[in-house]
Formats: C-alpha cells, sequence, structure tokens
C-alpha cells in the first residue's frame, strides 16, 4: 500500500506548522492532499491514517502541514489518538485546521471545547456540507465563526469546494475563546495545575490551561511530556492527588461530560435543522449491510463478486493472458534467445534465463503472475473501502470476533491484511488495547494471505474445482478461530465490548479509487521485485551450490512424507520464507505435478507459513523482537502441522 | 430488524434499557449503569451520547444501532444494555 507517513524532515524544527486535526472519517486526508498536492490514502472508514503525514502547503513553501490521525476525543486514549497528541506537544505549533462534519455540528463542537483551551490560533474547516445539506442540517457559519472567535469555512474537500476561501483563512487565524467553564470544583483543579505547569514547566507554544485539563484527563502523552520536564515534580505530585472519583463518574469522565454539554448549546444555537431526506439509496444499503438476516447474503454476494473479479478475470484470465500467452509464448523466448545469443558466460546466461533465472523467474513471476492479481484486488479494495461497507463489515462479525476475544473492530485491520499485512499491522493502532492489538497482529501474521499470495491461491485452486477453494478457505478460517480462541484464553486482559461509528454508505469515486491503486501498485513494485529478484539469487545460489537438493532431500520427511507434496515443494518452502506470495508462485508452478489433495494441502500450509520480511520487521517495530521471535516460533510449527493433519484427513476422505 | 415491535411502548418518564427499546423509537439518554467502563463511557460522550440527547433507535440485532444527529452508531448489547433511556 502506498506509504500514508513521512518522517519528520531535519528541517522540521525551524518550520512553521500547521495541523489538520478533528474527528475519525471527516475527511483530513482529502483536504491534505488539496492544500499539499501530496496524496495520503483516503478511505471511507474511521482510523485510515493512523501516522502523521507531512508536506509542504501550496499556499505556504515555508511551512509544514501536518495531517493527524482522526481523534474521537482528547485526551488521547488509543494510539493513533496519541499520535496525533505527541503532534501537537512536540511540533512547532502555529496553526490548527479542525476539520469538523457539518451534519454533526455537536460532536465537531465537542472536541473544539478542548482545542480552545490549548491557545493556539485555530481555523475551522466544516467539512461534508453536501451530506448535511442532504439531511437538511444548515450551520450558520458566521454565527459560529463570531461565538468561537475563529474564521469558520464550509467545505465539500472531495469536489475542492471551499478550499480557496480556507486557504485565505488559515492567514486570519485567531485564538479560540473558550467554550465553557467547568463546575467550580474542576476549575479550581484546573487552575492549581495550570499555575504550577506555567511556573515550572510552561510549554513553548501550548496553553497551561489545556495542558492542565489533559493531565487532569490523565492523557498518557502529556503525562509522558511532563515526566521529560525537569520541573515537572510538584505539577505530577498533585495530578497524583487527583484521582478521587466524585459521585459516579471520573475526573477526565466528568470533564467530557461537561464539554459535551458546552458543545450542545452551542451547536442548538447555530444549526437549523429542516426536513432531510428520510430514506435514500445509501441509507437502505447501510441497513441492509448490517441487518441481521440481510447482512449475511449481502457480504457473501460482495465475496463472490470479489472473487469473480479478482479470483476469476484477475487470477485465470489475465495471468492466463500475461503469464502463459505473452510471457511465455513471445516475451520469455525472446529474451532467453537474446541473452543466450549475447552473454556467452553459461552461468550467467543461467542466472538471467535459466531455471531460477532472474528474468525466468523472478520477473516473471512478480509481472507475469502477481501483478495482475494485485491489480484486480487493489481495484476491487479500493471500490469496498471507499464504499463505507467495511465499517459494517464490523458488525456483522462482532459475534464471531467475540469468540477470539476481539471486537468486531479488528474486522479493519484483518480485512486490510488481505491487501498488505505490513500496513495491516500497522493499523491495528487503531483497536483500544494492547491485548486486542496483539492478538490481531498474531493472527494476520498466522492466517491472513495478502492479496499476492490470495490471487495465487484462488489462481491455483480454482483452476482445479471451487471445492477445493472452500476447503482452503474453511482450514483458514478454522485455524483462524481456533488459535484465535485460544490466544484469547492465554493473553492476560478482558475484551472491550464494541461502540463504532457506521460512516455512510458513499459512491466510490472512480479517480480516488484509481489513484490508490496506483500508489498501491508503485509500493508493490517497489517493494516486492527487488525481494522477487533476492529471492531468485538465493535460489540461483543454491541450486549451483548443491544446497538445494540437499534441502530438497532433507526435507523430504516433512514436505513428502507428513504433507505428502511433491520433493520439489521443499524449493517453494525455502522461497516462502522471503515471501508467502513467492513462495505460492513456487507450487503454482508446480500446478500440473499437484493433485487437488496436495494443492490445498500446499497452499493451506504456504498461506499460515511465516510472514514476509516486510511484514516481520513491522511487527517487530509495533511489539519487539521478543514478540515477534515467539510469534514467529508459534507459526512455522503450526503451518506444517496443519498442513500435514489435512494431508491426512483429506485422504481419508477423497 | 423490527423484533421487537410487540414491546409496550414505554411511558414518558419511564426509564427503560436502550438494549429495550423498540426500533424506530426516539429515547433520550438517560444516564449510563455503573457497569460501563469509565474509558467506554468517555468514548460514548465523545459520540454524543450524553444525558437528555435524543437518539433514534434503528435496529436491535445483531447490535444495538443508533441514529445520534445523522451518525449511525452501532453499539454492543454488552453496552447499549446499561445505557438507561426515556421516551423522547
Amino acid at each position: 500500500m502506498d506509504c500514508a507517513t513521512s518522517p519528520a524532515p531535519a528541517t522540521a524544527a525551524v518550520l512553521r506548522t500547521l495541523a489538520l486535526v478533528g474527528h475519525p472519517n471527516v475527511g483530513k486526508s482529502v483536504l491534505f492532499h488539496r492544500l499539499t498536492g501530496t496524496y495520503v490514502t483516503v478511505s471511507n472508514y474511521p482510523g485510515t491514517t493512523v501516522e502523521v503525514s507531512r508536506a509542504t502547503p501550496r499556499f505556504d513553501r515555508e511551512a509544514s502541514l501536518l495531517d493527524t490521525p482522526g481523534v474521537l476525543a482528547l485526551p488521547s486514549r488509543s494510539d493513533d489518538e496519541r499520535a496525533t497528541m505527541r503532534a501537537l506537544l512536540h511540533e512547532d505549533m502555529r496553526t490548527l485546521i479542525q476539520v469538523g462534519d457539518a451534519k454533526n455540528l455537536r460532536r465537531t463542537l465537542n472536541l473544539t471545547a478542548l482545542l480552545a483551551e490549548l491557545g493556539v490560533p485555530m481555523v475551522m474547516a466544516l467539512n461534508m456540507t453536501d451530506e448535511a445539506k442532504a439531511r437538511g442540517v444548515t450551520v450558520d457559519a458566521e454565527a459560529l465563526a463570531e461565538a468561537l472567535g475563529v474564521p469558520v469555512v464550509a467545505t465539500v474537500a472531495t469536489g475542492g469546494e471551499g478550499v480557496a476561501a480556507l486557504t485565505e483563512a488559515i492567514g486570519r487565524a485567531a485564538v479560540p475563546a473558550p467554550l465553557l467553564r467547568y463546575d467550580a470544583v474542576l476549575e479550581r483543579d484546573i487552575a492549581r495545575v495550570e499555575e504550577l505547569i506555567s511556573t515550572h514547566c510552561p510549554h513553548p507554544r501550548l496553553a497551561a490551561r489545556g495542558l492542565a485539563v489533559l493531565a487532569i484527563g490523565r492523557d498518557p502523552e502529556v503525562d509522558a511530556w511532563l515526566a521529560t520536564q525537569p520541573g515537572s515534580g510538584p505539577v505530577r505530585s498533585v495530578l497524583a492527588e487527583l484521582t478521587a472519583t466524585i459521585g459516579r463518574d471520573s475526573l477526565p469522565a466528568r470533564l467530557a461530560r461537561e464539554r459535551g454539554g458546552a458543545a450542545e448549546a452551542l451547536a442548538r444555537t447555530v444549526t437549523r435543522q429542516a426536513a432531510g431526506k428520510d430514506r435514500t439509496l445509501s441509507m437502505l444499503l447501510g441497513r441492509v449491510a448490517v441487518h441481521r438476516l440481510w447482512g449475511w447474503p449481502m457480504l457473501l454476494g460482495v465475496l463472490y463478486l470479489v472473487y469473480l473479479f479478482v479470483g476469476d478475470f484477475g487470477a485465470s484470465t489475465l495471468v492466463g493472458l500475461l503469464e502463459e500467452d505473452f510471457f511465455g509464448e513471445v516475451l520469455n523466448p525472446a529474451v532467453t534467445d537474446f541473452v543466450t545469443r549475447h552473454v556467452s558466460t553459461p552461468w550467467l546466461a543461467d542466472l538471467i534465463v535459466g531455471e531460477y533465472g532472474l528474468w525466468t523467474m523472478g520477473m516473471t513471476y512478480a509481472l507475469a503472475l502477481i501483478l495482475p492479481i494485485v491489480t484486480t484486488f487493489f481495484l476491487a479494495f479500493g471500490v469496498l473501502e471507499d464504499s463505507g461497507y467495511f465499517s459494517r463489515l464490523s458488525v456483522i462479525a462482532n459475534r464471531m470476533f467475540a469468540a477470539i476475544g476481539l471486537n468486531g473492530r479488528a474486522v479493519l485491520p484483518m480485512v486490510l491484511g488481505l491487501g498488505c499485512v505490513t500496513m495491516a499491522t500497522l493499523t491495528t493502532r487503531i483497536l483500544h488495547t494492547p491485548r486486542e492489538r496483539l492478538i490481531t497482529i498474531y493472527l494476520m501474521a498466522l492466517a491472513i494471505p495478502c492479496s499476492a499470495q490470495l490471487g495465487v491461491v484462488l489462481g491455483l485452486l480454482g483452476g482445479i474445482s471451487f471445492g477445493a477453494t472452500v476447503i482452503w478457505v474453511l482450514a483458514i478460517v478454522g485455524v483462524l478461530l481456533f488459535t484465535g480462541w485460544l490466544a484469547s484464553k492465554v493473553v492476560p486482559g478482558r475484551r472491550v465490548p464494541l461502540v463504532t461509528e457506521l460512516p455512510p454508505m458513499r459512491m466510490p469515486v472512480l479517480g480516488n479509487v484509481l489513484k490508490k491503486t496506483g500508489g498501491r501498485l508503485k509500493w508493490y513494485l517497489i517493494e516486492v521485485i527487488p525481494l522477487f529478484l533476492i529471492g531468485t539469487l538465493i535460489m540461483f545460489g543454491l541450486d549451483r551450490s548443491g544446497a538445494l537438493p540437499w534441502i530438497i532431500e532433507a526435507g523430504e520427511p516433512l514436505v513428502v512424507g507428513w504433507l505428502g507434496l511433491p520433493p520439489e515443494a521443499s524449493a517453494a518452502f525455502v522461497m516462502g520464507f522471503l515471501r508467502r506470495d513467492f513462495g505460492a508462485s513456487g507450487l503454482f508452478a508446480l500446478q500440473s505435478e499437484l493433485s487437488m489433495i496436495q494443492a490445498v494441502v500446499g497452499m493451506v500450509t504456504i498461506t499460515l507459513f511465516v510472514p514476509c520480511i516486510a511484514s516481520l520487521m513491522m511487527i517487530i517495530k509495533e511489539q519487539g523482537m521478543k514478540v515477534a521471535a515467539l510469534m514467529l516460533a508459534m507459526i512455522i510449527p503450526t503451518a506444517f502441522l496443519i498442513g500435514g493433519l489435512l494431508n491426512h484427513g483429506l485422504r481419508l476422505i477423497f | 430488524m423490527n423484533a421487537t415491535h410487540s414491546k409496550p411502548i414505554p411511558q414518558p418518564h419511564e426509564r427503560i434499557r436502550l438494549i429495550g427499546t423498540p426500533v424506530g423509537r426516539m429515547v433520550r439518554i438517560d444516564d449510563f449503569g455503573d457497569e460501563i467502563d469509565p474509558l467506554q463511557r468517555e468514548q460514548l460522550h465523545a459520540y454524543g451520547l450524553s444525558a437528555a440527547h435524543a437518539v433514534k433507535v434503528l435496529q436491535q440485532q445483531p447490535m444495538t444501532v443508533l441514529l445520534c444527529e445523522h451518525v449511525e452508531l452501532a453499539i454492543e448489547h454488552a453496552v447499549s444494555r446499561h445505557i438507561w433511556v426515556q421516551p423522547a
């Protein structure tokens, strides 16, 4: 997938920083693209952006604009919210551009109430005014601007409406007027902490009062920032005293409740609600998608369409045209002929066009076999993620995920994992607890095939029979559920019930889908081709040195005896260490030698086999070396155990 | 979707659980039960569910789905069971 993040440039410290902040799924990334020309992944579900992205805005080449992950509320709680809070604390923040949802002003103002306390000049982009209008909601932007004391601009970011006005308004950004005074007891506590912060550890940009509210609200990033400040001792002592719960609410909940009240009062005065459309196709589809009965046929229908497009059209028709007709009949014979005529050193010619040749194996696998599959997958995936369907999957899947100690929110990274497990591992930051993240990452590393691998699997098994594909699906889902159930018993902590927003179903915009697909394919080509070439080089080296025949022989008891595969399949598992789809491609190349049982067993084993190197690096980054090593130590034996059991089980039946 | 239609219509000021509210009815949030975790309580506030706010119940199965100011929220029964509401 395309990289949605960029590291802070070396010059970041001297650049003025502006940041887009707001709730999840309100259009921050679309505005970021409009204001900078830099494309970051944009989708119709909360949590698309999990890290801060940075680019130079078109309107000020001396500044730096940040696209921050959506925050449901501050103080921050989830990892993506913490990333936003870190940006607020550690960047030279000159202007905040709050992106709000015009059809839900109350929620927008709830966040404004806290941002206003930070004392940073602000502008509000009241986005999605088209959707608000369709629902009969009108916001008096002038009255709102007057009440807040900051410019408020109505925008429709997807269509570019209001973007010029917003750019102009940024120059008039002002520190917002406070939306509320908390009750007397809370105000006394806030004032106490505020004074100590002002005296002992003032922040260069953020107001002490805002930091006090966040610190009392137990924001972990503010806690961490305070811990690094030399004079913060007295502040932290006072904060430690302020843990008492008054009534039934904790301090953070009371602060949030009071902000909610103030936001509601202001929203009422500036919003008008006329009769909107009661029933639109989008609403109807949205309801059907989460209906307890109709949701399932809809899911099966969606899966079947994806199968037809990716498994049938991509993996059969396009791969047939490219691999067999173009590469097999035209390109590879021409390249082979050219190399053998011009390269006189036999081993070098073999390295390029031999059995384990860089062109005949590495490039052919990457371009003729995998590229058409991932292209069709990314297209289908882009349409689905922009439609808003993925969020609804979390409702349908919630009960099943409850069985494995997770809630339906985990379906999002898992579905994203079908595109690329590496990026999906990063997306687990939208999950609320470390336990949920650990279980989800483990299950993805074990049993979620990436698009390239999925395409190869569908291409091979679909060519054998529909039944073979069904057995593979049942085996993988079975392993996912059983392992998840076991993990939920072993990993300490409790399950968090699901509360989630369902964004409106929208017609995907072709341009956005194509742009995302293009970005993802670029990523694919950059990441996969070098790995495929390195893999081919390793295979060539092993073959020439005589190690490959030895490995094949050594692996025979496991591969031939236990898994029931031909001896050459050992080579596919060696390739699978680099990338699972590379390994799957190795099995695909053996398809004429495989029976139905062998094909299913081989594909199940390689699906459960080690995650690719990039995913492994991401797991190490997110969970640490120890956890990653432990995962690997469990995944490899599990893959061979399940493969062998399946082999012997299927042989009893067929 | 409307499996709960046969339930009696609550009278004004009668406090009922969100999970037991008939589909299609407008209700006002009254209170959150102690069973709801403080962090989840904050999350509910952040979504706009706070006392006296009116919401429309769209669905009760497989989860409670509400319309809260033009935004649909799905709430698992383990939580909606402990949200108390009054007829709007």
